[in-house]
């Protein structure tokens, strides 16, 4: 088949508008826009895509581009960052409405965020010329996911035309996973399809991306595929975030670490509550580093129940710099000691592997070739987020590791789903509350249904399904 | 006839029926005589027939029909007052006459979960729709219900069952259901559900369940071992241990897979804590901790971190005893 060695994201992208299905409002916007073009430079002569990541805000100018017949003239705003360069590549491009060969040309300036307005002089400043100027109509794309975004690009967006995209609503993730899944003949379990499509969150791109990662050269994909499956973009800078505040020397120090990430606090608190006890190994320095965790909570908490935001600055004091000042005695070596304690209970030597502290992460390779016990090996290693490179012959296993609670609760979120309609219906049933009939009636009835007769009865009286009764037995 | 769970199929349907709590029964026998009732508050420990009580009481009032004319809310199941007052509010709005009845019942249980401030909220609410609804609050404990709620009801107390009582019920239920009861079998779930009635019918049929019909001390104590949440005490030995992320590990399970909620978990803490055997002092060290972070699960949002403060806690505790 054709294309089949590209990246799925690439293979499967849409050429032409109608191929692309939601954020239908913002599309139709864009090309009654590119059609005012046709009698002159319209009033706007820059339209300002933006929105969150892997929506399609790109593909959507390259597939308009190509339906209407323009040249498109593709800048990386973030590759092209000061003022002069960008002046250089689409400032002669912007003053001339037409290409050598007569096509009408068209300018995209992609990933506008990586142009910071302060440092980079002149940048916005430079583009905020060229639109003033352009005889072709230019794209603006950002993405909106980072903070502070709004202010930075107020002069842009106010002589542009503002065109939000929206993230893309699960059912069409799905769909759109299922359709090629049948056109790279690998069947998926109905389970496994929607935990990709929930945690790429609206982003097609990224659920794209998961999904060619754990597919590839399957013929079957179920939910147990998906563990380890790296989160992405988003929490690509993560680690480097921990890693400054679990060393900063002052609060402040730490507080810069947060505002520097590219997640949003509430997912970072869980990324230094998964870590903390990596790095806090001394017992004092783990209660004292969980306190302030637990205080970062409380302050949380306070503030959602009274709406005084000024009082979320003490949750984040606490999460960053009360954690980093916790640190006394650690030597913050857990991570090296659960990889030799897995590695030893598997009943290796220590001699059996080289293990070297690299800043990637802990680097483990095997002295000898390991056969048919590679797999007991990558499992166990697995388990601690490591991964097998596989032309290098080692493992790398990194010194921070995504919310395991986060994802225990992807991973259980079928069982969790049978749990609530099981207990609501004893909950009717008993008249109790769900609360009482998880605690007190469920772990009966588990026992009762090992009789048959009374599985019976039981499974007839709270309509049980196959798949409740299934739960019930494990 | 509700066939699958005997603690419901032999549930009493009638106040007649019912054959403890004799002076409480006599006094509601009473509101159906003369066909009005005030609100009420029913407070006791849990399986001693609170809810039984005022089910057979509109069952009584209301005839066989009764279901329509009562609405039961669980405050711990329910999001908030408003939902709670919005519920309230569309099932009072309409009167009904039935049986020469003119009000409804609204049956709030766990009443006593709620915060001091949505109980005000529902006084309002108790008061505004007093002509066409009652209210029939249940509870554990009445120090948990506001004063002027206290105040506006009836209030019953429910004792647990006596042993003669209970017993009497057990063996009934054991005769109906074919099942060998033996002495042994019997004194066991009597020691083991301490008057809960509904803990004692679970214990009896899990039993029948396990041993082909014949139930004896070692068939209730093998369901116990089977129900008893024997993961807390592991959390807590590892937490003891120095194993912070083993004893984590449990807790999400707790947590998540098994989806207990987070002051359960830490009832069970409580319990387990005191049967430890350390020092007497350290007992009532973690026992201020706990009342801490009981205190704490009130005002934060993140239960697992106001345990996993907790668990590090214990490590510290547990390395410190080491010395």
């Amino acid at each position: 088949m054709s294309g089949s060695g590209q990246p799925w994201a690439a293979r499967f992208m849409p050429r032409t508008v109608k191929e692309i299905v939601d954020n239908e409002v913002a599309i139709g916007e864009f090309i009654r826009w590119v059609k005012s073009w046709e009698k002159g430079p319209p009033e706007k002569r820059a339209a300002f895509l933006h929105g969150p990541p892997g929506v399609g805000k790109t593909t959507t100018v390259v597939a308009i581009a190509n339906d209407f017949e323009f040249d498109l003239l593709e800048v990386n705003a973030s590759d092209t960052r000061t003022g002069r360069r960008l002046n250089e590549v689409i400032g002669r491009a912007a003053t001339q409405s037409l290409t050598v060969f007569g096509r009408r040309r068209m300018i995209l300036l992609d990933e506008l965020e990586g142009v910071s307005g302060r440092e980079d002089e002149g940048g916005i400043a430079a583009i905020v010329s060229i639109i003033k100027e352009t005889r072709s109509p230019v794209v603006l794309v950002a993405t909106s996911a980072t903070e502070g975004w709004e202010e930075k690009f107020g002069p842009l967006r106010e002589i542009s035309l503002q065109i939000e995209f929206g993230p893309i609503p699960f059912s069409d993730i799905v769909s759109r996973l299922r359709s090629m899944a049948k056109d790279v003949g690998v069947s998926v379990d109905d389970e496994a399809m929607e935990l990709i499509a929930e945690r790429s969150k609206g982003d097609m791109r990224s659920a794209v991306n998961d999904f060619e990662a754990v597919a590839r050269g399957k013929q079957h994909v179920s939910a147990v595929d998906l563990d380890w499956l790296g989160e992405r973009d988003r929490q690509a800078y993560t680690p480097e975030v921990l890693s400054r505040i679990f060393s900063a020397k002052t609060v402040r120090e730490a507080r810069q670490a947060l505002s520097s990430a590219f997640i949003t606090y509430d997912d970072l608190f869980e990324w230094i509550n998964e870590n903390l006890p990596l790095v806090l190994d001394d017992p004092a320095d783990l209660d004292e580093g969980l306190e302030a965790l637990a205080r970062a909570d409380i302050h949380e908490g306070r503030t959602k129940r009274t709406q005084e935001f000024r009082l979320l600055k003490y949750m984040f004091n606490e999460m960053t710099g009360g954690v980093a000042m916790s640190r006394h005695l650690s030597e913050g070596s857990v991570a090296l000691k659960q990889v030799r304690s897995r590695l030893a209970g598997l009943g290796y030597l220590p001699s059996a592997f080289t293990i070297s502290e690299t800043p990637d992460g802990i680097l483990v390779r095997p002295v000898r070739y390991l056969g048919n016990d590679w797999g007991r090996v990558n499992s166990s290693l697995k388990g601690l987020g490591g991964s097998w490179t596989r032309g290098e012959g080692f493992w790398v296993i990194p010194y921070f590791r995504p919310p395991q609670i986060v994802w225990r609760y992807r991973a259980t979120w079928h069982s969790r789903r049978v749990r609530k309609s099981v207990s609501e219906r004893v909950a009717a049933k008993c008249h109790i509350s769900t609360a009482e009939a998880i605690r007190d009636v469920i772990p009966f009835i588990k026992v009762m249904i090992e009789n048959e007769e009374m599985e019976d009865k039981i499974a007839g009286w709270l309509e049980l399904k196959k798949s409740e009764i299934k739960w019930l037995r494990s | 006839m509700s066939d699958g769970m005997w603690a419901e199929k032999y549930r009493p349907q009638t106040l007649a029926d019912i054959v403890n709590q004799v002076e409480i029964v006599s006094r509601l026998c009473h509101f159906v005589e003369v066909r009005n009732l005030p609100h009420l508050l029913f407070v006791g420990p849990a399986g001693v027939g609170k809810t039984t009580a005022i089910l057979a009481l509109a069952r009584d009032l209301y005839g066989p029909q009764y279901r329509s004319f009562i609405l039961e809310l669980n405050a711990s199941d329910e999001r908030g007052i408003d939902v709670i007052r919005e519920k309230v509010k569309s099932f009072a709005r309409t009167a009904a006459i039935q049986g020469g009845v003119s009000f409804k019942i609204l049956i709030m249980d766990e009443a006593d979960s709620l915060t001091s401030a949505a109980q005000h909220a529902l006084r309002r609410t108790m008061e505004i729709y007093t002509k066409t609804c009652r209210f029939c609050l249940i509870g554990n404990y009445s120090e948990n219900i506001i004063e002027p709620i206290q105040s506006r009801c009836s209030i019953f107390r429910f004792g647990p069952l006596n042993e003669a009582d209970m017993k009497r019920r057990i063996r009934t239920m054991a005769q109906k259901e074919n099942v060998e009861l033996l002495d042994e079998g019997l004194d066991a779930i009597y020691e083991s559900s301490k008057g809960d009635l509904r803990k004692a019918t679970n214990l009896l049929q899990a039993a029948a369940a396990t041993k082909g019909g014949i139930v004896d001390d070692m068939a209730i104590y093998g369901v116990l071992g089977h129900v008893s949440p024997k993961k807390v005490r592991e959390m807590i030995d590892l937490g003891l241990r120095g194993d912070f992320l083993g004893a984590r590990e449990v807790l999400r399970s707790l947590l998540i897979d098994e989806g207990l909620a987070a002051e359960d978990i830490l009832r069970m803490v409580y319990s387990e804590v005191l049967r430890l055997n350390v020092a007497e002092q350290w007992k009532v060290k973690l026992s201020d901790a706990i009342g801490e972070v009981d205190y704490r699960l009130t005002q934060g949002s993140r239960p697992e971190i106001q345990l996993s403060a907790l668990l590090a806690k214990l490590v510290l505790a547990g390395e410190e005893m080491g010395r």
